[in-house]
């Protein structure tokens, strides 16, 4: 059986094995759209919101989604959040990874969406990032020049924009896997259960007793990126942690994210959200069943 | 245009389509399975949910030359082969987790997929499943039950020894 489909005007797509094949296809077409889960691409593309005369998959490229165990982590940009979150030994050492992949979408989405979609859409909302950020993971850049490493911190230029040159990918991030007095956590408030965030903060606390020696804190859909919240984190860092502290960390989160307002919420309450929910994060992190 | 070979409801079916067509398309019209349905085309709804490689995706956002290799199961792939309902069809329909249908065939192989890795699930197990799935019929009240009844005839089935 041989039958014909019609569709509109559909670019070229192609679907190469390894990242050889993909860099040849991208510099042979400099404006071809890297896809991988197409959870984003695609319903970009059906919004017209841009046309490239070619799609250079990534789903095939093998090399992409492996995940690796090790003192620092190695997990592909191919890597699926459904396969991110079935992984019980990641899962038990980033467990924040998966409290974040669980809020990413739905069941669907999460089936073909991936880490490195979510990072290089550079939305200022993807679910991934604040935990990632806590982590300090860093990003790692191949082209067919050879290969670079940064923060992830300093891959996020704005909305939509990141450190990837011409003729780079994201092939992986590396993670080290967090110390032993080490905890974190991501809270996501959204309109109704599955909707992108309105505002999300990722807590990551270590503790020496009752006392706080290091805080890290990442905020989403509170700045034009995702970003780290350094007066926050400045606030928390060497106190017990008792109320005036954290009466202090709200007022910072309130005065250091950058909201905007949209059709999702005003930026006066993403403001207070910011907030609360970092206010809710520590007092998760130091519940006596936390620890 | 490109050939593909897919691998849908265990049958292998030649086509030739555009690119970048999506599974959706390739399914309701060469393929000829318009149990799928297409509702926002945005992978909101997951009216158009099929399972691939056992994992359920929206078909709007999967390009067809995505699945080759791969297997896909769409709602029709769920009848057995004297077209018996399998019972996750079966406890909608006793369920009273249909009203208008359109969304059923999403939900079904959302519910399907669930109960294929977790064969007994919590009502918020079912409603974490389902989060993909839009019904703007119902209170969704029905749509949980008739995915627990659904469980439940599954673990009798397997206990019965015959398969559900
Ligand atoms: C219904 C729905 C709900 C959603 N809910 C959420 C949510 O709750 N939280 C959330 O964070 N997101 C959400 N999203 C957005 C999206 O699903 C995620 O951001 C997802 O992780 C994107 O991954 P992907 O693989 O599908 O990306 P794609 O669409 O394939 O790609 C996204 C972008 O990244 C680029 N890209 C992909 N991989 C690479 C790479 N390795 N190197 C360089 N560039 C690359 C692409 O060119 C494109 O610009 C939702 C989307 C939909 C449709």
């Amino acid at each position: 059986m041989s039958e014909e489909v019609r569709m509109p005007a559909s670019p070229e797509y192609h679907r190469p094995r390894s990242l050889e094949e993909a860099w040849r296809l991208l510099e042979a077409q400099p404006d071809a759209r890297l896809v991988a889960g197409g959870t984003d691409v695609l319903v970009r593309l059906r919004e017209g919101r841009y046309h490239p005369p070619a799609l250079v998959s990534l789903r095939r490229v093998e090399s992409l989604r492996r995940i690796e165990p090790g003192r620092a982590w190695t997990i592909g940009a191919g890597v699926s959040v459904a396969e991110l979150l079935e992984h019980r030994e990641l899962a038990a050492v980033f467990p924040v990874l998966v409290e974040a992949g669980r809020r990413l979408g739905s069941a669907q989405i999460r089936s073909a969406a991936t880490v490195g979609g979510n990072l290089c859409n550079a939305s200022p909302c993807a679910d991934l990032a604040p935990p990632l950020l806590v982590l300090e993971a860093r990003a790692l850049i191949a082209s067919a020049a050879g290969e670079r490493e940064v923060p992830l911190s300093e891959f996020f230029l704005g909305p939509r924009r990141t450190a990837l040159g011409p003729g780079e990918l994201l092939s992986a991030l590396r993670v080290e896997a967090p110390p032993a007095g080490a905890r974190a956590t991501f809270l996501k408030q959204g309109r109704v259960r599955m909707d992108i965030a309105l505002a999300s903060v990722a807590v990551r606390l270590e503790l020496e007793g009752a006392r706080c020696v290091e805080a890290r804190v990442a905020a989403g859909s509170l700045a034009p990126t995702p970003t780290r919240l350094g007066e926050v984190e400045a606030s928390l860092a060497g106190t017990e942690l008792d109320e005036a502290t954290l009466a202090r960390a709200r007022a910072a989160a309130e005065r250091e994210v950058r909201p905007i307002t949209d059709v999702r919420a005003s930026a006066d309450y993403r403001r207070h959200l910011a907030g609360a929910l970092v206010v809710r994060a520590v007092r998760a992190l130091t519940r006596p069943e936390a620890r | 245009m490109i050939d593909l070979e897919l691998t849908v409801n265990g049958e292998l079916a030649r086509v030739r389509v555009e690119p970048g067509a999506r599974l959706l398309d390739v399914l309701r019209g060469p393929l000829g399975l318009p149990g799928t349905k297409e509702g926002c085309g945005n992978g909101e709804c997951g009216a158009c949910t099929v399972l691939v490689a056992g994992r359920p995706v929206c078909a709007c956002l999967t390009p067809a030359a995505e699945v080759e290799g791969l297997e896909v199961l769409t709602v029709e792939g769920l009848v057995g082969p004297g077209g018996d309902l399998s019972a996750v069809q079966r406890a909608f329909v006793e369920g009273g987790g249909v009203q208008c249908g359109f969304c059923t065939p999403g939900m079904v192989m959302s519910v399907h997929a669930l109960l294929e890795r977790n064969p007994d699930p919590t009502p918020e197990d079912v409603r974490e499943a389902l989060t993909g799935n839009l019904c703007r019929c119902t209170g969704y009240a029905q749509i949980v039950e008739s995915a627990l009844l659904a469980a439940r005839k599954r673990r009798e089935a397997r206990e019965g020894g015959d398969r559900a």
